[in-house]
């Protein structure tokens, strides 16, 4: 019964074949092999499974993988440049915001999201961007401290 | 100062596996890949209390691609516990909370295992519940384990049932103290259920292997005792058991030891593997976790204190009741910590508690982030506030009036060597502006202070082993989620050994190589590993030096390590490097091994003699209150501590500010609520309120320095401690802003706002 979709992830396209119920998550994770999305509430609700899809942060868990036949996704695994990461991921390891690390990619995907539709965000442009994401080790503030460095080092 | 006297220590190295973390090259246990391995799944009593009349498992095992179906009938007849060994690995004859786990599964797919657990018949006979722990107690209440005693240690005409711990202090006369004091101030306090909520899934996989062994993945904070754990159910000798820590995606006690601490994942599996033969790896979802795994318990605090008209302290007395859940799991140590940490930590000669701890038909007692402690806390310094009020003493003075100081014993601590309290206190109320800041209507400043008494627990080791060029590899039998073992552990083996602490690496615990540890919980990895790993580099560099001596022609002490060079002191062109001496050892001693271990019971027997010096802090909260919805906003936060020497300042606060964030959730948010039946009724993160960023201040984290501990370099604990004060802290500051004292958790716009009613205003 499965289905053949194309996509293209983090610039690299993939065919592959899914059942017509499959999450996003699930697809991107098991069958495309891109475990940097975590997955744990499965419900939209914390943050883990961010994706960009088509230029916009999605919550992986409550997507179809059938709904990205023809789309465009970035995951934590396509934002560094090479070996050069984004100034978002420097500045997570820079300000200690990486405790655990199960919550970053999905920080990470929000924040690239942010930063790639305004070059300079407002302290409310980056609560609203990652206030669907949770942390439940680092309280936020150092991940605040990240937002912060590298939006200076960006600018 | 730290910068001065050390190379590597007092600096903000950046945390180990922290690239591959931000690039989503992280291995987390859910992200293991066993080849071949089937999905297991674990079928949960749908009733909170109930007989097991019979369990039929023959459609579920009939389904074609099912491999194995697992009751507690296939389990040896073995109990699992600490106070109390009052739990079955799978319930047998009965079951004790809607959560408790049945049977198991091991299938071909995911869907297949859900099927078949549908496909399991359970007959239930359904018995009466309880899940208040206060009827609990009572004749009229059912009981829970029908051949589990009362506590032995249970004061002499105490009528009661379903107790499973009970902790008393008794220090001076209270009664008589109490009839001294001038004010007396007596109240009662309640706090709620809350889950640890990481954000990693728990994870367990297993594999027999061909020689007869097996191994075991877990996503758990406590290897050796899953170990244990596992053996105890195979009958297979610890040498053929092996347990591998994957990468932990968060546990904050919540993914404990095994079966006392976490619904006993990893042995379930074994035994799904073990009746397959085949790997099986189980993934638990996230609501299966909220409704099963282990909870930072609810309780209720009654205390009354007395006090002098100038603000002394005279007597304590109260009680607390707190809730172990089904099982007696960590409850009766977190209940009986509660106990204490409710008696406080100020100069206090008369106290008496009685602290039970009582089965209900609910989620089990883990050792969840100081545990105890924060909800004793919410009682205890929210109390302190309403003494301070009902003597018009400012609470801040009124606090220093009763502080202790070097030489006092408080509850737990029978000789202080120092006390920070004062400063703590003193710091917080600067840094908050306490009396200098332009308060708003309904804006009030609150203030908590804390302590996490560094109590006994076991010992644990560590190994440095040197390779040929110069670098370390190390053994420690603590994991990394992101506390000492990426950060401080690392920094503590380049600095004795005077390499860089990329030479350094920090190996994740195996039990086929790794020393022995109790687990990485109770704010216990620096002092334990800490410690040993020290003594390791140390016994490392002194096999080098001494091989080194002879080629320098220097005695061993004379001798240092600086940048990966072998010198002597003073004389730095007289040198060799380290490589060539730990290559050349080879051929001399063999491997550069160093071994260390953490003496917990000489180190607590020195502390008898010279006193302990405690880690205390003090939290200060400046809020907001909407007096028409009852939305409570922190504005300013600040966590002043004292956690000893700081190895990584980073690291330390990043700890401070999680843990005083975990308790900020619990405040003003978070509760697993219950139904009569003994039903989550908000299993999901949809209903279950966690905080997010918008929802937190940024949370200021100061420490203060010269009140050295018995960690490494005079470290402390850090993990817990900043999860006491909070929700006290919260109160305080309401309290401050509306002259309305709410002693029910949560602080949530519905309980704040009946409270204002309920006052009038
Ligand atoms: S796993 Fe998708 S939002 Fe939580
Ligand atoms: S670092 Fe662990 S959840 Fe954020």
């Amino acid at each position: 019964m499965g289905l053949e979709i194309k996509l293209t992830v983090n610039g690299n396209t993939h065919t592959a074949e899914l059942e017509p119920s499959t999450a996003l998550v699930d697809f991107l994770r098991d069958t495309l092999g891109y475990k940097g999305v975590k997955l744990c509430c499965n419900t939209g609700e914390c943050g883990a499974c961010t994706i960009i899809m088509d230029g916009k942060p999605v919550n992986s868990c409550v997507v179809l993988g059938a709904d990205a036949a023809g789309a465009d996704l970035v995951t934590v695994e396509g934002i560094a440049d090479g070996d050069e990461l984004h100034p978002v991921q420097q500045a997570f390891i820079d300000t200690g915001a990486v405790q655990c690390g199960y919550c970053t990619p999905g920080f990470i995907v929000s924040l690239k999201a942010l930063l790639d539709r305004t070059k300079s965000p407002t302290a409310e442009d980056v609560e609203e961007a990652i206030s669907g994401n949770i942390c439940r080790c680092t309280g936020y503030t150092k991940i605040f401290d990240a937002v912060e460095l590298a939006a200076k080092r960006m600018a | 100062m730290a910068k001065a006297e050390y190379t590597v220590l007092g600096t903000d190295m950046p945390r180990k596996g922290g690239v591959e973390r931000v690039v989503g090259k992280g291995v987390y246990g859910i992200d293991l890949n066993l080849p071949d391995a089937l999905s297991g799944g674990v079928l949960r009593s749908e009733h909170a209390h109930a007989k097991i009349v019979g369990i039929d498992t023959s459609e579920a095992k009939a389904i074609p691609g099912v491999r194995a179906v697992v009751t507690a009938a296939d389990a040896p007849d073995v109990r699992y516990g600490r106070s109390y060994i009052d739990r079955y690995i799978l319930a047998k004859d009965k079951v004790r909370y809607m959560g408790d786990p049945v049977a198991a599964v091991a299938a071909d797919s995911q869907a297949l295992v859900k099927e078949a657990l549908k496909k399991i018949k359970v007959t239930y006979e359904p018995l009466p519940v309880v899940v208040d722990p206060e009827e609990t107690m009572l004749e009229s209440a059912p009981t829970l384990h029908e051949d589990m005693p009362l506590p032995k240690n249970l004061p002499e005409g105490v009528q009661v049932k379903n107790v499973c711990g009970y902790t008393g202090v008794n220090i001076g006369d209270a009664e008589a103290g109490m009839a001294e004091a001038d004010v007396v101030v007596d109240e009662v306090y309640e706090t709620k259920m809350i889950h640890p909520q990481y954000l990693e899934p728990r994870i367990a996989a297993a594999r027999p292997e061909e020689d007869g062994r097996i191994t075991v993945w877990a996503n758990a904070q406590a290897p050796f005792p899953v170990r244990t754990e596992v053996a105890s159910l195979t009958g297979l000798p610890l040498n053929s058991v092996r347990v591998i820590s994957t990468g932990i995606g968060g546990g904050f006690g919540g993914k404990g030891s095994g079966v006392t601490s976490s619904a006993g994942l990893e042995p379930i599996c074994a035994l799904l593997a073990l009746t397959a033969k085949q790997p099986v790896m189980i993934v638990m979802d996230k609501a299966e976790e909220t409704i099963s795994t282990t909870i930072r318990s609810g309780c209720k605090i009654w205390i009354k204190t007395g006090a002098k008209k100038d603000g002394t302290l005279v007597a304590r007395q109260g009680k607390v009741v707190y809730d172990a859940g089904g099982y007696s799991g960590f409850g009766n140590q977190a209940g009986g910590r509660c106990t204490q940490m409710v008696g406080g930590w100020y100069r206090l000669p008369n106290i008496h508690m009685d602290g039970f701890t009582v089965y209900t038909n609910k989620q089990v007692c883990g050792p969840v982030r100081g545990p105890g402690g924060p909800q004793a806390t919410f009682a205890m310094e929210s109390h302190m506030d309403s003494i301070a009020a009902e003597l018009g003493m400012d609470p801040i003075e009124f606090r220093l009036k009763n502080v202790p100081e070097k030489g006092d014993s408080i509850v737990g601590v029978p000789k202080l060597r120092d006390s920070s309290l004062a400063e703590t206190l003193n710091l917080a109320k600067e840094k908050i502006g306490w009396g200098k800041i332009q308060l708003e209507k309904n804006q009030g400043i609150g203030f908590a202070t804390g302590a996490w008494i560094e109590g006994s627990g076991p010992g644990g080791g560590a190994v440095v082993k040197m390779n040929e060029d110069g670098s370390a590899t190390v053994h420690i039998g603590k994991v990394d989620y992101g506390t000492a073992a990426p950060f401080g552990i690392p920094m503590i083996v380049a600095e004795v050994l005077g390499i860089p602490t990329d030479d350094v690496t920090v190996l994740n615990v195996d039990t086929d190589a790794s020393p022995w540890d109790a687990g990485t919980v109770g704010s216990r990895s620096m002092l334990v590993s800490g410690n040993a790993v020290k003594l390791a580099a140390e016994d490392a560099r002194d096999q080098i030096l001494r091989m080194a001596a002879g080629q320098l022609e220097a005695s061993p002490e004379d001798l240092e390590i600086v940048d990966r060079q072998i010198q002597v002191k003073g004389a730095p062109s007289r040198s060799v490097s380290l490589a060539s001496v730990c290559n050349a050892g080879h051929n001399e001693i063999g491997d550069v091994i160093g071994r260390g271990y953490f003496d917990s019971k000489a180190s607590q027997a020195h502390e008898r003699e010279t006193g302990s010096s405690q880690p205390f802090t003090t939290h200060a909260a400046m809020v907001e209150v909407d007096t028409d919805t009852g939305n409570v906003k922190v504005l300013k936060y600040v966590a002043v501590h004292d956690v000893g020497f700081v190895v990584h300042p980073k690291a330390v606060e990043g700890q401070i500010e999680g843990a005083a964030a975990m308790s900020l959730g619990q405040a003003l948010c978070e509760q697993v609520v219950h139904d009569s039946d003994g039903r989550t009724l908000n299993p999901t993160f949809v209903d279950y309120l966690m905080p997010t960023i918008n929802m937190l201040p940024r949370i200021e984290a100061v420490t203060v320095s010269g009140y050295p501990g018995a960690g490494p370099y005079g470290t402390k604990g850090a993990g817990e401690i900043g999860s006491v004060p909070p929700m006290a802290c919260i109160a305080n500051a309401i309290y401050n802003a509306t002259g309305v004292r709410v002693r029910r958790l949560p602080l949530s716009p519905e309980n704040v706002l009946r409270a204002l009613r309920e006052a009038g205003k």
